[in-house]
């Protein structure tokens, strides 16, 4: 006796147009973007917090960047180059994203009405991610536009300047909240849907990463605003001499190159 | 509980019948007093039975074990029949899963979008070609796999995990994770003659696994405890690499 | 006025309707299948224990074979079951097993080695068989000499709905959810399909078609305590019996199953006492062994169930808000074992008792769990008496069960008589002599005199409350048709629910709107119930024995002198407010195995005349061919081959038995 087995997989999908495989692509190539992005940003706010060791020791490491210390004098141009890479990711992620956000206002009140409904911790931090998102958007643009078109105008003084003569401190602020509660909430994000460090109980490991992503979020927030205040406090005091570079004492003779007067 | 100390409830019904012309979608408010072990299946049949006839809503098995009964419970979805009041405040407000075509009241119909769904990823073993001989003895199995195996076919098809879905409420194409676990379940069992290449037909797209949004409502829901967030972790594991190839 | 035309019209999406319609959907027949609610949320998805198949894997199951799984049966059946039948089953049941398996369900595997098991109350370590390794695995259940019972986990009904309702969509076979068929349409002796109605708009159809099977299930809401999902009011199996033409066989037995949780009758299965489980009392005594001491917790559900109720009439129960109940002691399990293998008792007891079944024992008291009784038909499944009329599952009195079936066979009768009735519906089908020529005009006007009747009560001046009725039939049926049967309470319960059934002529409804209207649907369904109600009421007052799960206290002992016979109840004309009664006898000169005792239970038993000559015929057949292979004997015992599908004859392989 025999019983037909006549569903059999894959008949007749060789012959058939395959499915796309940008969709894969994408959704990679979003994951990769912000990673990237995220760790650029955790890295970029080392670097800048270095204020906070001293004058010194922001303009080594911006020196460092430009160069000064393999050529031995600095190339402010290859600030570009990293700031231009910066820029594709940042935008190639802003097209990717793009596909997530509500493609209408009917699509947009649906989420958020389903959100205040559910009350659900990880709704509710897309919601977060979709707002700061979109906020980069407008808040990150000019800063990144500044440093791609004046890279040498980075230093103690200089970025002290900007800060507060320059009258970028709120943008600074408000850019600081959103990207850490972006890119937090998106390693976070990260790890769950790809199923890193997701151990023999992912419910625990899962909670653990929450705690481990509110940490991170906590450090770089309370380092960020020292940093920025550091800068404002430079600023304000350098107020009256705004423009002017910044020499470290021990570079003093050495003439300095680049970035003119 | 002591006796005679029983709460007075106040069921806030979502009331509405998409059929009758004119009707309008509102909150219908019902009292009536607790009774020891009190699940919402109870206290509806209740209401249905001494109060207000016309009330629509599905039960089935009661016990937990079918799914017909998912329904939004304090702005929650979960299934209303192992539900018990004493968990739940006095005043409780009902509300029928949103996103499925609605049929009254707190009935709709879950089981025409999961059909629909089923076929579109033809949720079934695709089984080899040739002839099956059922006077042999089975093929053999690992018992460990088909325990994996049990484990991500216990779904009950509810349809908590879509209702609960951000990402749902803004793609009405999306899979949810009811289907991703499908999926999973299927590439695992040995029996399905199925290739990656043949689950990247579909969900390999915005509408499949690529379009969830990792926001996990449906892991936190899921009345079974399914391991969703592994789950569709993994289809898209698989299911990149298989877009990457 | 819509028609549908099918070829095959299955009523109900269970494992049984679905099994059906694949059956007959591969062999080329267009298939609709009828459901009240999406298929999979059939009540199949309850059965927690498992499935009977003689595989003979686990060590506890060696030797097993359909020999042994044909006398457990019939034992079981109190030998009220038709022996030709339960071989056809015994002989499919392990294909059934195995096709499933083939079809994705994840039954349990055997691991080899050692392993600890509780048998009786005790620790013991068994060890599994290399040969065995990855095949599939039984445990133990009620009235069964080996371990028998197939399963997945404790979710056997919803893994085996799963993938049988998976392959029914990937037949592309349509599930029509919501419908409710109401009546049967029927003309000259012939059914021709059914008069539906769409519980979504409240709307009539009629389903034509050459074969109609009834797969809806058993009938346990005509009961206030069941275990049975809200759904399993039998509505298919009453309509069968209003065209006056099918007949319901057996319909008083009813079987309680041990272990319902206290009060809201929810199961718990069969399997806790399969794995060890105890029943306790009051006292914390294990009480089974005083009355069983052979079969303990293992005895039948009937005797099981009866034993239980036994005790708490000798003041032994505990007493609560609600009524007394005894206990379920399953902690000797350990966590790891209720957590895994029994993770679905486990959430219940969580749940809807806010009990830890780890540490906690559990209430339980006997609750009706099902219905061995259903529309009589022949071994292929057809009504003998309304031709193009079939029936398979649990709403058939297909008659394997006779008056008490036995855990695990139930969800495999389901699956065999799915695959076996299918076939001879798509045989049906084949001939061309039952082509539909039943004229439009004949449907159309079967449909309007049911949408009237509807009409009539929307419509209608009457008073009664639809729902209260049901809730009354329910008391009755629970208080005076239940484990404990005797005459003068009997006949009290037929007169009351004929009073019900007139009453139930002059329901009013609050609720006037069209539409799905759930209080007509109460209405025109308890008026149908209550005809199932005397049926099975008036039916055990009739049968003045005690039989298998049917148990009179004024007629304690079997007497198949009288009453080996199966009861045949017709609804003659729509003013009756009773069945008519005939009986069928069962042959004893061509039974393989002639009643005897069961094992367990009482021995106390008047035999039939011919009980005694029959005996003597098999003990002799046996003798002369002793060393004879076991196939040869039962073919000289009663053939049975013949009368399954030609695709289903073969023998079924087994590790210690290869062919
Ligand atoms: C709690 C519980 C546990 C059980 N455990 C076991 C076990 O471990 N092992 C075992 O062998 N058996 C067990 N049983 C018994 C077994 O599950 C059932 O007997 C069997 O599943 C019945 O299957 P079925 O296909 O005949 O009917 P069901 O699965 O009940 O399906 C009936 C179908 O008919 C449909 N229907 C009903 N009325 C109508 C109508 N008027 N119009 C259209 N459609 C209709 C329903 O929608 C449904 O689809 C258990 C039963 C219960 C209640
Ligand atoms: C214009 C600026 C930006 C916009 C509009 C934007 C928007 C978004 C959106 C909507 C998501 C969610 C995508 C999803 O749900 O799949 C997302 C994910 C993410 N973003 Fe951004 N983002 C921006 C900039 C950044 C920056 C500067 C960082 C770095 C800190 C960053 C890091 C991430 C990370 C790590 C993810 C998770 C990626 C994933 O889910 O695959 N983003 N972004």
């Amino acid at each position: 006796m025999q019983a037909r087995a006549d569903v059999i997989a894959g008949v007749g999908l060789k012959d058939k147009p395959r499915k796309s495989r940008w969709p894969a692509r994408m959704d990679l190539a979003q994951s990769v973007t912000g990673l990237l992005l995220g760790l650029f940003m955790w890295g970029h706010m080392f670097f800048v917090s270095s204020i906070l060791l001293g004058k010194d020791a922001m303009w080594t490491v911006t020196k460092m960047f430009e160069g000064y210390f393999l050529f031995g004098r600095p190339y402010p141009v290859l600030v570009s180059f990293v700031v231009a890479a910066v820029i594709a990711l940042f935008v190639l992620h802003a097209l990717l994203a793009l596909r997530k956000f509500p493609a209408n206002y009917r699509q947009y009140r649906a989420f958020s009405a389903h959100r205040r409904l559910i009350r659900h911790g990880d709704t509710t931090l897309w919601w977060v991610q979709f707002m700061t998102g979109f906020a980069l958007f407008f808040l990150a643009s000019p800063h990144l536009f500044q440093m791609l078109v004046h890279p040498g105008l980075i230093g103690p003084f200089e970025s002290a300047d900007r800060v507060w003569s320059g009258g970028w401190w709120p943008l600074y602020l408000v850019l600081l909240f959103a990207v850490e509660l972006h890119g937090g909430i998106g390693l976070y994000r990260l790890a769950v849907k790809w199923g890193w460090l997701q151990g023999a109980d992912a419910d625990a490991s899962r909670r653990r990463l929450a705690v481990a992503k509110w940490t991170l979020t906590a450090f770089f927030l309370v380092l960020g605003l020292a940093t920025l205040a550091a800068y404002m406090k430079i600023g304000y005091e350098h107020r009256d001499r705004a423009g002017e570079r910044y020499v470290p004492a021990r570079v003093q003779p050495a003439p300095v190159g680049g970035g003119g007067q | 509980m002591a006796n005679g100390t029983h709460r007075k409830l106040r069921l806030h019904v979502m009331r509405y019948n998409p059929r009758v012309p004119g009707d309008a979608p509102r909150l219908q408010t019902y009292e009536l007093e607790e009774a020891d072990g009190m699940t919402l299946f109870i206290a509806l049949t209740e209401i249905r039975e001494k109060q207000d006839p016309s009330l629509q809503f599905d039960f089935v098995c009661r016990a937990g074990i079918c799914g017909s009964c998912a329904m939004v419970i304090d702005g929650r979805p979960g299934l209303a029949c192992r539900t018990l009041t004493k968990n739940l405040g006095e005043e409780i407000t009902l509300a029928p899963l949103p996103f499925f075509e609605l049929i009254g009241d707190l009935s709709v119909n879950t089981g025409k979008w999961m059909r629909a769904m089923s076929e579109r990823l033809e949720a079934w073993v695709h089984m080899r070609a040739g002839e099956l001989d059922l006077t042999r003895i089975e093929e053999r199995m690992d018992p460990a796999l088909a325990e994996r195996i049990y484990e991500l076919d216990r779904c009950i098809e509810c349809g908590c995990c879509v209702a609960a879905c951000g990402t749902a409420r803004m793609r009405e194409d999306f899979v949810g994770a009811v289907g991703l676990n499908k999926i999973a379940r299927f590439r695992l069992d040995p029996r399905d003659a199925r290739t990656d290449a043949d689950y990247y037909e579909v969900v390999g797209d915005d509408a499949g696994v690529f379009g969830c949004m990792s926001l996990l409502a449906c892991h936190d829901v899921c009345p079974k405890n399914l391991p969703l967030a592994t789950q569709i972790a993994f289809v898209r594991r698989k299911m990149a690499r298989e877009g990457l190839g | 006025m819509k028609i549908v035309y099918t070829d095959v019209l299955v009523i109900g999406g269970g494992l049984a309707g679905l099994r059906v319609a694949i059956g007959a959907k591969r062999r080329g027949h267009d298939v609709v299948i009828l459901s009240l609610v999406p298929a999979k949320r059939s009540h199949s998805k309850a059965a927690q224990g498992g499935m009977q198949a003689s595989l003979g894997n686990v060590i506890k199951g060696q030797g097993d074979n359909e020999d042994v799984h044909f006398e457990d049966t019939v034992r079981g059946s109190d030998w009220g079951a038709d022996q030709e039948v339960v071989r056809m089953f015994v002989n499919t049941a392990p294909k059934a097993v195995r096709e499933l398996a083939a079809w994705g369900v994840p039954w349990s595997r055997v691991r080899p080695g050692d392993r600890e098991v509780i048998i009786n109350g005790q620790k013991v370590t068994i060890t599994e068989r290399e040969e065995a390794a990855g095949l599939i695995a039984q445990r133990d259940f009620g009235g069964t000499k080996k371990w028998r019972t197939c399963y997945v986990s404790d979710g056997t009904g919803h893994a085996m709905i799963t993938a049988v309702g998976d392959q029914a969509i990937a037949d592309r076979i349509p599930v029509h959810e919501r419908t409710e068929a109401i009546a049967l349409i029927h003309d000259a002796g012939r059914c021709y399909g059914a008069i539906v109605r769409d519980l979504v708009t409240g709307e009539l159809r009629a389903y034509v078609a050459k074969a109609t099977a009834i797969c809806s299930g058993g009938a346990g809401r005509l009961y206030r305590v069941t275990t049975n999902a809200v759904i399993c009011e039998g509505i298919p199996t009453a309509i069968a019996l209003e065209t006056g033409i099918a007949a319901l066989g057996n319909m008083e037995a009813i079987q309680f199953h041990p272990t319902g949780i206290f009060p809201a009758g929810i199961l718990v299965t069969e399997g806790c006492r399969g794995d060890g489980g105890l029943l306790k009392d009051a006292d914390g005594h294990r009480f089974m062994p005083d009355y069983e001491p052979e079969k303990k917790e293992l005895a039948s559900r009937d005797v099981v169930s009866r034993r239980m109720e036994e005790h708490i009439a000798k003041g032994k129960g505990v007493k609560s808000r609600f009524g007394e109940h005894l206990w379920l002691d399953i902690t000797l399990l350990g966590e790891k074992h209720i957590r895994n293998n029994l993770r679905e008792v486990y959430e219940i007891c969580h749940y809807f008792l806010g009990v830890d079944p780890v540490r906690e024992w559990i209430p339980v008291r006997p609750a009706q769990h099902y219905t061995m009784g259903g529309v009589r038909t022949d071994h292929t499944g057809e009504s003998p008496t309304l031709k193009g009329l079939f029936a398979a599952g649990e709403a058939a009195c297909w008659d394997m069960h006779g008056f008490n079936r036995l855990g695990g066979n139930s969800v495999a009768e389901t699956v065999v008589a799915g695959m076996i009735v299918g076939e001879f519906i798509a045989d049906f089908c084949d001939r061309a002599e039952n082509a539909v020529n039943i004229p439009t005009r004949l449907v159309q006007e079967i449909l309007a005199a049911e949408q009237a009747k509807l009409d009539a009560l929307v419509g209608g001046r009457g008073t009664e409350d639809a729902a209260a009725l049901k809730v009354r039939m329910q008391e009755i049926m629970t208080a005076k048709v239940g484990i404990f049967r005797d005459g003068p309470v009997l006949e009290q319960a037929v007169a009351e629910l004929e009073q019900l059934l007139v009453r139930s002529r002059n329901i009013g409804l609050r609720c006037k709107g069209g539409g799905a209207n759930p209080e007509l649907a109460t209405a025109y369904r308890v008026q149908k119930m209550l005809k199932l109600a005397l049926c099975v009421a008036y039916g055990a007052y009739t049968r003045t024995e005690s039989r298998g799960a049917h148990f009179r206290q004024d007629f304690p002992r079997r007497n198949d002198a009288e009453w080996l016979r199966r009861t045949l109840a017709t609804w003659k004309s729509g003013s009756d407010t009773l069945p008519t009664l005939a009986y069928e006898p069962l042959d004893v000169a061509r039974m393989e195995l002639p009643p005897g005792w069961r094992g367990y239970g009482a021995k106390d038993y008047i035999d039939h005349p011919a009980t005694a000559a029959r005996a003597a015929e098999v003990e002799a057949v046996r003798r002369r061919m002793a060393g004879a292979d076991r196939f040869a004997v039962q073919q000289a015992l009663m053939p049975f081959a013949h009368l399954l599908p030609a695709r289903l004859r073969g023998r079924n392989e087994r590790i210690d038995e290869r062919f």
